[in-house]
């Protein structure tokens, strides 16, 4: 019911008052939009598996259809390239991006799920302070801070290595902070939707918070833990500015930064061996993306944006 | 609701016993809380002990802020782990201390250093750069106090620098034995022994190649170094700087200059109008702001980046907005295959945003982008898109659009299950059109929906750093820029990084603060404004 009417109503858009009201109209019009969109959608993307496969690599000779290919080995002649290029660590890079972003993702899980937990739960003088406070810190993405934050990796690395500059520790440590008001607020809109009731029962059957938490509610929240871990995952394997910062040695480049880095120098003739690179590490995030779509809208509407 | 129970019985360790909850029997004994207690107070006491020696050292060496930042933060962090009234704060005590130590202070620490002079030339407080200076040594000149005779030791390389030592003869006649990094030791005069302690005394050409290595080598103990002078002289190193903190003078003493300190200016200058090495980062005051506004070679192209950063983040919204909710609309009644469709539309949001940026750039290549060379092939002609400022601002927008406008079609497909199909009918009974049922219903409804997320996208855009790197590193230059050079796709945060980051160029710390500190507050009225769309502050008085 309520679709036929939303159509209606986007037909009457698409139809600007004017033509006839014949539903084949509607539906050539609709057809033709999807047809358009989804040329201009997945364009790039068909145009990079093909780059990816051309075995010339460069953007010159690059055909729609890869030509005179003879052999399995030469339609993977940008895969081994990328591999075997000293220059390009690519397995470094992809390495240091999931190890990053994994350590990220679990940390702020657990991290803000706790302090989500007690947030939803107690009542405590200061509570209110506290809730404001970080949503008001949240709204300034932390890279405006980005000076600070190197200045203070600077100093602090100094006299401790684990976190100074161009280490993954420092990095890890910014992420960490960085997402921390949002995923807090994020989780705590969830948490405060689970009845109280089923705690109060536990604790009055002489469970002990922590009990109450680890073996009632987080069962229970698993839904947004997900969609907080895929959030953070995504963001923190996305993010290039912090990274570009604070990470200087090619070795312990992120992806984004080492790709970022190999475009910037002869990207006409290495066009293949990027496009080989790009295709190894969108693909599996385009298929978790793919197959959580119905959590991830959730999360984005909930208020955190990629775009 | 039970809020209140739930209350009392958080509100402290032993009162969850006592307030009602679990009876007696789990109720612990008081010898064992104590200790419990003596425990963690030991522990805090350990840890407090410790970030209190560190803190100290980093407000000794001149960074006073972030080590008395950190003092705070721990002491604060163990009262709420000491008193049981804060119990349920401990809780949330790790994500605290990250927040108010990478995110709160960071806000504020920019705030300090846009009033610096913190850049190249100034990147130490003043005691660093005295004693990075003060490791500087020199051989003075004329000073000759040793004979020198080389000695290596048994079995190592000849360009094993390591395996080095000095036999040192003084004007008396005394000699000495100077290995590196150890202090002098006395050997019986005489000519100087063919061994000694495992090393073999090199003469002749293996003398004269040793000098090569040794020449500018520190020998004996490293407070009061020995070095080579001439071919048979050797000499005690001197501190080259030396600073008279009584009259604020660094002194220079291989040449004799004195460079008083001038601590507006966070320089060591000499009468002459040279400088010591290293200068110092010092409080200047509005300086970074007033060259931000009033510099006319600063100006010109800050009010470019200002106005395109605006323009950018409006269009970005706006057209993936329009085309989000267009296919949203489209895609609302049922049709085979619509989830296949969907699955297909969202890949460009899903794929890392670095790798579509880059293929847009690829692809937009002038000379053999596929775009181009198409263009070229259909029509002759084919836009200048990284060459001239209008195309790249078009080639942004469009890039953005194709990243962006899956997102809002997700949204809006959500928002607009969510009208009520009563409305429309209502609606049509009272003979309203479609086209008037979308602009007077549909789309007001789906704005009070998508509203606060359409300004959430807009401060996203403002500060999109990716795409503007990525896309042209903020070219085209504009003209009259340099050092660093600032293009007409740059917005505020790549300007911003390109004065504090940009490789070349000198790294301006405090100038590129001032221009965050203009975007904070920027960020900041936006978020109001944001703030006044959704409610959200009230909503926490009321719902929590």
């Amino acid at each position: 019911m309520s679709e036929n009417t939303a159509a209606a109503v986007s037909l009457g858009t698409a139809r600007r008052g004017g033509v006839s009201r014949s539903p084949s109209v509607g539906t050539i019009f609709r057809v033709v939009f999807i047809l358009i969109a989804l040329t201009f959608s997945l364009f790039p993307v068909v145009w990079i598996i093909s780059a990816a496969f051309n075995p010339s690599g460069s953007m010159v000779n690059q055909t729609f259809i890869p030509q005179n290919v003879e052999s399995l080995d030469e339609l993977l002649t940008n895969f081994n390239r990328l591999f075997n290029d000293p220059t390009v660590p690519f397995w470094s890079w992809m390495f240091n991006s999931l190890a990053v972003s994994g350590i990220t993702t679990v940390l702020t899980v657990a991290m803000a799920a706790v302090s989500a937990y007690s947030f939803s739960r107690f009542r405590f003088s200061g509570r209110r302070a506290l809730l404001v406070t970080t949503l008001l810190i949240q709204v300034f993405p932390n890279i405006l801070a980005m000076v600070a934050i190197y200045l203070m990796l600077l100093q602090i690395g100094r006299y401790i290595p684990f976190f100074a500059l161009n280490t993954h520790g420092g990095l890890i440590l910014v992420y960490l902070a960085g997402g921390m008001g949002v995923n807090v607020w994020l989780m705590k809109g969830f948490f405060d939707t689970v009845p109280r009731d089923i705690d109060e029962s536990a604790l009055v059957d002489g469970a002990t918070h922590w009990q109450t938490f680890r073996l009632l509610i987080v069962p229970l929240v698993t839904p947004v833990l997900a969609v907080v871990s895929i959030l953070v995952f995504v963001g923190t394997l996305n993010e290039f500015l912090l990274a570009r910062i604070i990470l200087t040695d090619r070795e312990k480049w992120t992806l984004m930064v080492g790709l970022f880095n190999f475009v910037s120098a002869e990207f006409t003739n290495d066009w293949g061996v990027f496009a080989a690179g790009s295709l190894i590490a969108a693909t599996p995030v385009v298929l978790l993306y793919i197959s959580l779509q119905r959590y991830i809208v959730g999360g984005l509407t909930a208020g955190a944006v990629k775009g | 609701m039970s809020a209140s129970s739930l209350a009392s019985a958080s509100a402290g360790g032993k009162s969850a016993g006592a307030g009602g909850s679990p009876p007696a029997p789990s109720a612990p004994p008081a010898s064992v809380s104590t200790l419990n207690y003596l425990v963690r107070l030991l522990l805090l006491g350990v840890i407090n002990a410790g970030v209190l020696v560190f803190g100290v050292t980093l407000i000794n060496d001149g960074n006073a802020f972030l080590g008395g930042t950190i003092i705070l933060t721990t002491l604060l962090l163990s009262v709420v782990l000491l008193r049981n009234a804060l119990k349920p704060m401990r809780w949330m005590v790790p994500s605290l201390a990250l927040i108010a130590l990478l995110v709160v202070y960071p806000m504020f620490y920019t705030l300090y250093v846009s009033f610096t002079n913190y850049s190249d030339g100034h990147r130490h407080t003043k005691n660093e750069a005295l004693a990075m200076m003060a490791a500087e040594k020199f051989l003075p000149e004329g000073a000759v106090s040793y004979e020198w005779n080389v000695y290596r030791r048994e079995g190592a390389a000849e360009d094993d620098a390591s395996a080095y030592a000095l036999l040192l003869t003084d004007e008396a006649g005394g000699s000495f034995f100077a290995a590196q990094n150890t202090a002098l030791e006395t050997v019986s005069a005489g000519d100087p022994p063919e061994a000694f302690s495992g090393y073999l005394l090199l003469s002749g050409g293996d003398r004269f190649r040793a000098l090569q290595v040794i020449q500018a080598m520190q020998f004996g103990p490293a407070d009061a170094p020995i070095g080579i002078q001439s071919r048979s002289a050797a000499g005690e190193f001197q501190q080259r700087w030396v600073f008279d903190a009584a009259r604020d003078v660094l002194m220079d003493r291989e040449t004799g200059a004195e460079y008083p300190a001038d601590n507006a200016a966070g320089e060591f200058r000499a009468a002459s109008g040279g400088t010591a090495p290293l200068g110092f980062w010092v409080p200047t005051g509005f300086e970074n702001y007033s060259r931000l506004f009033t510099s006319p070679v600063l100006r010109g192209p800050l009010v470019q980046v200002f106005g395109w950063t605006v323009m950018f983040a409006f269009f970005s919204v706006v057209t993936s907005f329009a085309l989000g909710l267009g296919m949203a609309l489209v895609m609302n009644k049922p049709f085979p295959g619509i989830r296949i469709v969907r699955s297909l539309l969202i890949i460009p949001y899903a794929i890392p945003g670095m790798i579509s940026i880059l293929i847009w750039r690829g692809m937009l290549n002038l000379n053999v982008g596929v775009i181009n060379t198409t263009l070229e092939n259909l029509f002759g002609w084919a836009p200048p898109w990284s060459v001239d400022p209008a195309w790249a601002k078009i080639a942004i927008i469009m890039v953005n659009l194709w990243l962006t406008y899956p997102y809002f079609m997700l949204i809006c497909s959500g928002a607009l299950q969510a009208i009520p199909t009563s409305i429309y009918e209502a609606a049509e009974v009272d003979g309203a059109t479609a086209w008037e049922k979308f602009w007077k219903l549909t789309l007001p409804l789906l704005l009070v929906a998508v509203g606060p997320l359409l300004v959430a996208s807009f401060t996203y855009n403002f500060n999109n750093y990716l795409l503007i790197e990525a896309m042209f590193q903020g070219g085209p230059p504009i003209p009259g820029t340099s050092a660093p050079p600032v293009g007409y796709t740059d917005n505020l945060i790549s300007y911003t990084f390109r004065y504090a980051f940009a490789a070349g160029g000198t790294r301006d710390y405090g100038f590129a603060s001032a221009i965050a500190v203009v975007i904070f507050l920027i960020v900041g009225a936006l978020t109001l404004f944001q703030f006044r769309f959704t409610k959200r502050l009230e909503e926490i008085g009321e719902n929590v």
